[in-house]
């Protein structure tokens, strides 16, 4: 409170790079910067910097749906996000800086039968593991979101939705500054506008990184670039299954409110909320197609807008005001790929899709202790890499056909 | 009020428009818009603004600003200033609690400032975590602009047009024109659009080339698709070359006062006097970087307000400048001290190039510190800019990077951004906070964020970050221009809706027969005919007919179709006999189970291949897919459309086939997995004896356009034998009793042959076949879970994705479950641990939060050696 009354640094001014340092972190986004904020907070581990080649939250960070939640398909998956939506009630405060996380409710419909299934599992799953999730008639989604067209005669009729009290929206942008200041206040150096071009390595183990502005020795590497991890991966000869794809998103003009529920369809590939600031905000299923070219198309407003309509007949007048695009790295199974890789001290947060964003405070904590214990946290232990070999998938396929 | 008539007014004095505001009739002029037939009226605050609610007026009168966003018919947030006048239009003001003159709001203004710098909600409202919901809702309610009527339905018709033009000129200005005429004289097929808002917007309908107007490019997307917004038509355009005229966006400057209602852009005096023959007010100030400050002292000269003082800035560099007013209203101007009363103050801070098309079509935006502007360079091919779009003619606007800050420390509120009201201390503030790129405090204070998408905020605040950095703009860039270039409305992109829904040829009978139609991906089926017990015992005892059209149907046939099925399928079909059918199972190059169907081989070269209902376009981009890969001469030919299909079923199948087809069916004829070819009630059919559901059954395929003629024959003359149509739920209970899978739904996208108990099918000595790796190693590390059958000890039907609870946690799901009269269970299918996956396996299933026991079954739950699917 105490701070809209003076002015204070969030974090120092860039520094110049130290020779040498712990534990160097590459990208500048909500996980990198996670994992520095826990590293210096819960281990004591300070030398650390985080090296960004744009400006801190340019990449995935600042251009997701914001959407947080933890109804899972996996078991695997509903427990790790749930501990990070209990990490994010409490990071405001924590923090001190409002994330202004609102958590007003996420409806994924169904528009068949097969749509319901998908979602009893789900919600049997959450509830067996304390989640709250559950599976509501039309009825209850009627009272839920009066707003939403629940007439029979439209193409896609709504039969049911899985119903997740707890699941919410978050100022994205708030969350990397709120991480970044917590970071800087800590002890960790933030260097934006640093572009990471090699990884050193000798006997197996990573020993630096060559940067745009010179090289840094370290013993441990993370690599938090979502959308560029292959890349990055690639510096140190370490391949990861993924695929980058573009993911779109669009916001209208600001509305009093609305809506004050998250909305998916699945079957429609498109998501509804209202933003705190009066925007509707609407995104789609990540493009099927590879690319890194952040291009935002034009049929992409036109399908998400048909089937926004579909939903919410209201909106037919509503303008359209901006459209943007990110880059999202999508694993075989749609779940991440976290922690050790076969090349010593090179640790990796990727293989997100499009559900990164939500795992930021536990991708940091987990990830932190890895670093500073050098072993893998059990809640981690399924999304390893080694995965891919020994054939043990942990499939949020099934339940995804739109995954926000 | 309106000055005589001139030849250059547009309104048409001769005919008057009713519309109203706020409830009240306004009369206008044909010619009007919305927003001058208010000011004519006398209206002088059209919004309030959004975080301050601040009284704003008309400040650009070219649809560019957020200071006249009104709600018009329901429809919020339109610029009145652009919208004309209709007969009977209602126009509510939006934004405000209260009136637009007494709005409660503006308390937040009055003493609110101190509470609410820039980003103030990031600070606040984090302790109790209890009381944030209650702040998150005032924060809510406060925010936004327009109001929904949450009970509206579509109302308006919007259409999608296709067009093609070999140059397209965005922008009816001097240089759109020339450009046009230009490209028409050399013989090309030429489209201008205009926005339809300049000050010669009675467009001259010239010969040579087509003018549509008003209409606004929205973007120029990639392959060069140049989507216009013509009102309730959206033309998406395709042109060879595309010409941006889009013109030059007036500048504010920055000084405090400077949105006070009163103060204008050259562009609104020069609409306000020569358009709709308005006077602007009594007397008026002149602060101007740029000639255009200047035409307008001449315009309102012209139209009678006295011109108080000029200041060019070009030539007196003040140090202090600063509005005052009161009510929001300005009231006079100082400049250096010396205070001018005035009633309107037109500010104009140059002109930059609007290049957001340009930028989006791939071009570099980059500053030209000799002018003070951002200019468009490096085009895409195809692309040009000409006019003030590219920066021409904006000369002497050099002297407003220094000036324009004059007065900004001299007290009171000096707003770069209108739209979100944000000031230039709020941009200092952010800067020495550590938002110290560009990007970073776009993002902290909303600059450039609101309605006006950058319009009218974003030089001015690159300018004043530059000097609070002591940066040059140059070395600053520019935040990333984003699409669409205008509002657009979310029905205009939609078209009218065309979502896809298919109905077999059958549809209309099964609505005659009363059934209850559902949708199973995009196709609608009979769920039952009402009575879901009867026809699953009509198909145990009598006979049941079901519409299989939905069926993916493919014909594979060439000289390789063998060798091209067997390595795309696991299963063997080379030793496959001309006339039979085997049940297959399509995998992924991983292993994982993706379709089935059945696959019939009609001649050498020539097999019938059916799909689920939900996968036949992927199967068949699948199949192209690989074909395309491994060059085979085969060719994939999709009769998904082409045939219907009907599921015979029953013991008395075979009675009622007889009276109907000359074909032998006897059981030795026509035996189980057999295929033929013969006509049906006259009607040439594919006829596969196959057993879904469990019973002696034939599937029939034939041509769609008979599907009603054979229906209503198998019903007339199986009507004595009791014949029922039954629809998709008696057949989930029929195939269930068998433990037939249904992929997609028993299956997930990790399943597989092996573990799906389908191991008989996969043929791991054939010497490739697709994921036949993935499903070595499958069956080297041995199954992680398996595909069992289930009864439930107590007849409680368990919810399909129910749970297997083991120690409490997750260990396996139910994929099926239903009751059958005819096994006299509660019976499943389920996803267990190994270890659970033997027959009498006990598990338990979560029902209602409950754990109910189950026996694990292996075997078919009815017929179980097959006796009545042979007969």
């Amino acid at each position: 409170m105490r701070d809209i009354f003076r002015t204070r640094r969030m974090w120092r001014p860039r520094g110049e790079l130290k020779d040498r340092y712990d534990v160097v972190i590459v990208g500048g986004g909500s996980h990198g910067l996670a994992t520095a904020y826990y590293l210096a907070k819960n281990h004591g581990i300070t030398n650390v910097a985080v090296l960004e080649q744009s400006y801190i939250g340019s990449g995935a960070a600042g251009r997701n749906t914001t959407i947080v939640r933890s109804n899972y398909r996996t078991p695997e998956g509903a427990r790790f996000y749930q501990r990070s939506v209990e990490l994010y009630e409490r990071l405001s405060r924590e923090l001190d800086f409002n994330l202004l996380f609102s958590q007003q409710g996420h409806l994924t419909l169904a528009h068949s039968d097969r749509a319901l299934i998908t979602m009893t599992e789900r919600a049997e799953v959450n509830q067996l593991l304390g989640i709250d999730s559950r599976v509501v008639g039309p009825p209850e989604v009627a009272r839920l979101c009066p707003e939403l067209d629940l007439s029979h005669d439209v193409t896609w009729p709504i039969l049911g939705a899985l119903y997740h009290p707890r699941g919410g929206i978050i100022r994205h942008d708030a969350v990397v500054w709120g991480l970044a200041r917590g970071a800087d206040r800590g002890g960790v150096e933030i260097h934006p506008y640093t572009e990471v071009t090699g990884i050193e390595r000798s006997n197996g183990r990573v020993t630096g990184v060559r940067t745009t502005r010179g090289d840094i020795e370290c013993d441990t590497i993370v690599s938090a670039t979502a959308g560029w991890s292959t890349l990055v991966a690639d510096l140190a000869d370490v391949r990861l299954p993924i695929t980058t794809h573009i993911l779109q998103a669009f916001v209208t003009e600001p509305l009093k409110p609305f809506l004050d529920v998250i909305v998916v369809s699945s079957q429609m590939h498109v998501y509804v909320s209202q933003t705190d600031r009066g925007e509707i905000l609407i995104g789609a299923e990540i493009e099927p197609y590879t690319t890194y070219r952040g291009t935002s198309t034009f049929p992409f407003l036109e399908y998400s807008a048909r089937h926004v309509l579909e939903l919410f007949p209201q909106l037919e007048n509503v303008s359209v005001l901006r459209q943007w695009t990110g880059l999202c790295d999508l694993s075989p199974d749609y779940s991440p790929i976290l922690g050790v890789t076969e090349v010593d001290g090179f640790v990796v947060s990727a293989g997100w899709g499009t559900y990164g964003f939500k795992a930021a405070p536990i991708v940091g904590t987990t990830l932190a202790e890895l670093i500073s214990t050098g072993r893998t946290p059990e809640l981690i232990a399924p999304f390893t890499l080694e995965r891919f070999y020994t054939d043990t998938l942990v499939s949020e396929l099934a339940a995804a056909a739109v995954s926000h | 009020m309106r000055l005589p008539p001139s030849p250059e007014e547009r309104i048409d004095r001769s005919r008057t428009v009713t519309f109203f505001f706020e409830g009240e009739p306004i009369e206008a002029y044909a010619g009007d818009t919305i927003g001058s037939a208010l000011f004519a009226a006398g209206r002088r605050v059209f919004s309030r603004s959004f975080k301050y609610h601040r009284p704003r007026g008309l400040l650009c009168c070219s649809g560019h600003c957020p200071n006249c966003l009104m709600q018009v018919d329901g429809a919020p947030s339109v610029r009145v200033c652009t919208a004309p006048v209709r007969e009977g239009t209602r126009v509510r003001s939006q934004n405000v609690l209260g009136s637009l003159d007494r709005d409660l709001l503006a308390v937040v203004d009055k003493v609110g400032g101190p509470f609410t710098p820039v980003g103030f909600y990031y600070r606040t409202m984090i302790r109790p975590r209890r009381a944030w919901p209650y702040y998150e809702r005032f924060l809510r309610r406060v925010a936004g602009l327009g109001t929904i009527d949450k009970h509206a339905r579509r109302s308006s018709r919007f259409d999608t047009e296709h067009r093609r033009a070999e140059v397209l000129v965005i922008g009816g200005g001097p240089s759109g024109l020339d450009a046009a005429r230009a490209a028409a004289r050399d013989g090309r097929r030429v489209v201008l659009v205009d926005e339809g808002l300049a000050l010669d917007a009675q467009l001259p309908r010239e010969d040579g080339f087509e003018t549509i107007a008003p209409a606004r490019a929205i973007g120029i997307y990639e392959g060069g698709l140049v989507p216009v917004d013509a009102g309730d038509v959206l033309l998406r355009f395709r042109a060879e070359r595309v010409v941006v005229a889009s013109g030059a966006i007036e500048q504010p400057l920055l000084f405090p006062g400077n949105d006070l209602v009163g103060v204008l852009l050259p562009s609104a005096v020069r609409r306000l006097t020569r358009l709709w023959s308005l006077r602007p007010g009594e007397r008026a100030v002149v602060i101007t970087a740029d000639d255009r400050g200047l035409a307008a002292a001449e315009d309102l000269r012209r139209a009678g307000t006295s011109v108080a003082r000029v200041v060019d800035l070009r030539t007196t560099q003040p140090a202090q400048m600063a509005a005052r007013g009161s009510h929001g209203r300005v009231r006079s101007v100082s400049v250096d001290g010396d205070s001018v009363d005035c009633d309107v103050l037109v500010m104009s801070g140059g002109s930059q190039p609007a290049y957001s098309l340009l930028a989006q079509a791939g071009a570099r935006v980059e500053y030209d510190g000799t002018r003070g502007i951002f200019v468009p360079r490096d085009l895409p091919p195809h692309v040009e800019a000409v006019g003030s779009a590219a920066g021409e003619g904006a000369r002497g606007a050099a002297a407003v990077p220094a000036a324009s800050y004059r007065g900004t420390e001299s007290g009171g509120r000096c707003f770069v951004c209108i739209c979100e009201d944000v000031t230039d201390k709020d941009v200092k503030r952010a800067i020495a906070e550590g938002f110290d790129s560009i990007e970073l405090a776009k993002r902290y204070t909303t600059v450039t964020m609101g309605p006006c998408q950058g319009r009218l905020c974003h030089l001015p605040s690159i300018r004043l970050y530059a000097r609070e950095t002591r940066a040059e703009e140059a070395t600053i860039g520019t935040t990333t221009a984003r699409p669409p270039w205008a509002p657009v409305r979310l029905g205009l992109l939609a078209g009218r809706g065309h979502e896809p829904a298919k109905r077999t040829s059958l549809h209309h009978r099964h609505k005659e027969l009363g059934a209850q139609m559902m949708w199973t991906g995009e196709w609608r089926r009979p769920h039952s005919y009402g009575d879901v017990a009867a026809e699953v015992r009509a198909v145990h005892e009598g006979v049941g007919v079901i519409d299989v059209s939905t069926l993916g149907k493919l014909l594979v046939s060439g000289p390789d179709a063998v060798s091209f099925l067997e390595r795309l399928y696991p299963n063997r079909f080379g030793d496959l006999k001309p006339g039979r059918i085997r049940y297959a199972v399509l995998g992924t190059d991983a292993g994982r189970i993706m379709d089935d169907g059945t696959i019939g081989r009609l001649s050498e070269r020539d097999f019938y291949v059916t799909t689920t209902s939900t996968g036949a376009e992927t199967v068949l981009a699948w199949f192209e897919w690989w074909n395309a890969v491994w060059g085979y001469d085969v060719s994939v030919d999709n009769v998904t459309g082409a045939l219907a299909a009907l599921n015979v079923a029953g013991p008395r199948s075979r009675a009622l086939l007889a009276r109907l087809t000359e074909l032998d069916v006897s059981p030795d004829g026509f035996g189980y997995l057999d295929a033929r070819e013969a006509r049906v009630a006259g009607v040439p059919c594919l006829l596969l004896r196959i057993g879904f559901v469990g019973e002696l059954g034939y599937e029939l395929h034939f041509p769609s356009p008979y599907a009603e003629y054979l229906w209503d024959t198998l019903l007339e003359r199986g009507a004595d034998a009791g014949i029922r149509p039954f629809g998709l739920e008696p057949q989930r209970i029929l195939r269930l009793e068998k433990a037939h899978v249904i992929v997609g739904q028993d299956t997930d996208s990790e399943s597989n042959a092996l573990d799906a108990n389908m191991s008989w099918l996969v043929k791991f000595d054939k010497d490739d076949f697709v994921g036949k790796w993935a499903l070595e190693h499958v069956r080297e590390r041995g199954p992680r879970e398996r595909l069992v059958g289930f009864e439930m000890a107590n007849g409680t039907v368990p919810p399909e994705g129910g749970q297997i609870v083991v120690d409490g946690l997750p260990a396996g799901r139910v994929t099926s479950a239903r009751w059958s009269d005819a096994v006299g269970k509660a019976i499943g299918l389920a996803w267990v641990p190994p270890a659970l996956a033997d027959e009498d396996s006990r598990i338990e299933i979560r029902v209602d939060g409950r754990l109910e026991p189950a026996l694990v079954r292996l075997r078919p739950f009815f017929d179980p050696d097959d006796e009545r699917l042979r007969a």
